[in-house]
């Protein structure tokens, strides 16, 4: 013990042995002194008035009955309504919190992949043609630097003569025992809108068709519609549209279509006046290279204007999850087996939503016991301050 | 200065009190050990009679909401009432924004006439001021200890401190206002 603290701790002592005593008893000097100091100190103290005294005495005795009215004393600083605790308040913002976000990720999990699409019909109608064209530019596909392209990579609006080559890809899931019909809905949509199919794949197992794979043709111009209406055949899985323009490779394509015909009505020309035959020998041969390169730009032409006017969609079609599980574990049927499966799956995914719902209100939860010490800490600064 | 069994009891029979009359005795029988002593300390912070008479009427009603949450393991009841009371008056300081300060005592109607005792009213003047020129949470120190009878563990309990460091808050306090005396005198 040091010399300062022993002074500490023997001035202490004279402290309270002075409080206890009520009365300076030491002979004389600093202790003396010290003994005066205190009882002068703890002498006469504030006293409260009598009738005040009385009258907190009796709420006391009735154990502070709530006046009528007001339901609490009056005083300085009395809370106006009666709160619930601030940790009841954080823990019910968290657990909220926390349902909210599980909410969301659950929903944005059974969500096709492009979003605002659980519901095809309406969904796919809301696009604008021209949009089709950002999966493909956001995958860095290359599109003719001739092509009037908006500055993110779409087509430029209003527009005119574009040729737009569109492909349009489909994830449907049906139950096992409505895959065929699906298959056939598939079809006869594309019958409706005047498309074709390009190939079709239907796998069939034991109990019926599992999947099936289908490239159809469906005019450009009704493909919003025709996807619209093959969206309402299953569940939407997935949908993804790309748009390419190949204008500039029409239009080259026209123009050295155009090219080779003058040369060829010119070589015609020539032809008639050919003075000699080896002359005309030659342009024969010049006009059956030119006929080959006429008749290849037609392919080329038509090729590009059947890719412009028909948009080509892949459908894949798949068997619902829940009938792939009740299929595989031979869970879901009837009778007691049956209900015993369901508890135990709706027990499962309980556990599961709490497991979620305690993982992202872990976070949050950890937040608020900051905040709260922070505010406790900030609050008692604060009545320390009022002290000056 | 107060018997450990005592709390204990209280502690344990304060929960289930309410509307009941022999344990509503035992939340009175704290009452009446410490009310003279909380006021004292609370129109010691506040200067203000009725003020004080509020805060403490306040402080005691606000305890016996919150008995449930007394906990013995964490100081005597007398700690806790107080420090429930120092809470209520430093709002009601905050919320005045009239500055803490034992500037003067509150007007005490049951002091005794300076005539009939003047060498203490002259010794109690002298305190006065000098208590005067402490800075306020020296001021809240003493007024804890000295008004409200703690002990300096009881004190570190309430101004969440430790008690040795209480214990030499307490000598640097004493220390200033003896010097503070001695000019005075």
């Amino acid at each position: 013990m040091t010399e300062l603290d022993a002074e500490i701790e023997s001035e202490l002592r004279v402290i309270d042995d002075a409080l206890e005593r009520g009365t300076a008893t030491a002979p004389g000097g600093p202790e003396r002194e010290l003994e005066e100091l205190v009882t002068a100190l703890a002498a006469d103290p504030p006293r409260p008035d009598p009738v005040f005294a009385s009258v907190l005495g009796e709420r006391v005795r009735a154990g502070f009955p709530r006046r009528r009215g007001t339901g609490r004393l009056p005083g300085p600083g009395w809370p106006k309504l009666r709160r619930p605790p601030k940790v009841v308040l954080a823990g019910a913002a968290s657990i909220v919190a926390a349902v909210a976000v599980v909410i969301s990720l659950q929903s944005s999990e059974s969500q096709p992949e492009m979003s605002g699409l659980s519901d095809g019909a309406a969904d796919i109608s809301a696009l604008p043609e021209e949009s089709a064209s950002a999966p493909r530019a956001a995958q860095g596909s290359a599109i003719a630097p001739a092509s009037p392209v908006s500055p993110d990579g779409g087509f430029v609006p209003g527009a005119e003569d574009r040729r737009i080559e569109r492909s349009a890809s489909l994830t449907l899931a049906a139950p096992d025992d409505r895959l065929e019909d699906v298959a056939n809905d598939i079809i006869a949509v594309t019958d409706r809108y005047d498309g074709f199919v390009l190939r079709s794949s239907v796998s069939t197992g034991q109990e019926g068709a599992s999947t099936g794979d289908f490239e159809l043709r469906i005019p450009a111009s009704r493909l919003q519609p025709a996807l619209r209406d093959l969206s309402k055949l299953g569940d939407v899985r997935a949908r993804t549209q790309a748009g390419e323009d190949i204008t500039r490779e029409f239009v080259s394509a026209g123009d050295r279509l155009r090219a080779a015909r003058a040369e060829r009505r010119g070589l015609l020309t020539r032809l008639e006046s050919a003075a000699t035959d080896t002359e005309a020998e030659s342009i024969r041969r010049r006009l059956d290279l030119v006929a080959a390169e006429i008749n290849g730009l037609r392919g080329q032409l038509r090729d590009l204007r059947l890719r412009s006017d028909y948009a080509t969609v892949a459908v894949t079609l798949e068997r619902s999850d829940d009938e792939e599980g009740s299929s595989d574990d031979g869970s879901g049927g009837d009778g007691l087996g049956g209900a015993f499966d369901d508890a135990a799956s709706s027990l499962s995914d309980s556990v599961e939503l709490l497991v979620r719902v305690l993982g992202v209100a872990i976070a949050p939860a950890l937040l608020a016991g900051l905040v709260l010490l922070g505010a406790r800490t900030v609050r008692r600064r604060r009545r320390e301050a009022a002290l000056g | 200065m107060r018997s450990g069994c005592m709390d204990a009891a209280i502690a344990e029979r304060m929960p289930p009190l309410a509307g009941d009359t022999p344990k509503a005795e035992t939340f009175e029988a704290l009452y009446e050990r410490t009310f003279p002593k909380v006021y004292a300390y609370v129109a010691s912070l506040l200067r203000d009679r009725s003020a004080a008479e509020d805060v403490t009427a306040q402080a005691f009603e606000r305890a016996y909401r919150k008995r449930r949450s007394y906990r013995p393991a964490r100081g005597t009841a007398e700690g806790w009432i107080f420090g429930i009371a120092r809470n209520a008056a430093l709002d009601e300081l905050r919320r005045r924004k009239r500055r803490a300060g034992l500037h003067a005592d509150p007007e005490d109607v049951a002091a005794p006439a300076v005539e009939d005792h003047a060498e203490r009213s002259l010794r109690r003047q002298v305190v006065r001021s000098a208590l005067a020129e402490l800075a306020g949470p020296e001021r809240d120190m003493v007024a804890l200890k000295f008004m409200g009878g703690l002990s300096n563990a009881e004190i570190a309990r309430v101004l969440g401190m430790g008690e040795s460091n209480v214990g030499t808050r307490l000598h640097r306090t004493i220390t200033k206002l003896r010097e503070a005396c001695d000019d005075r005198a």
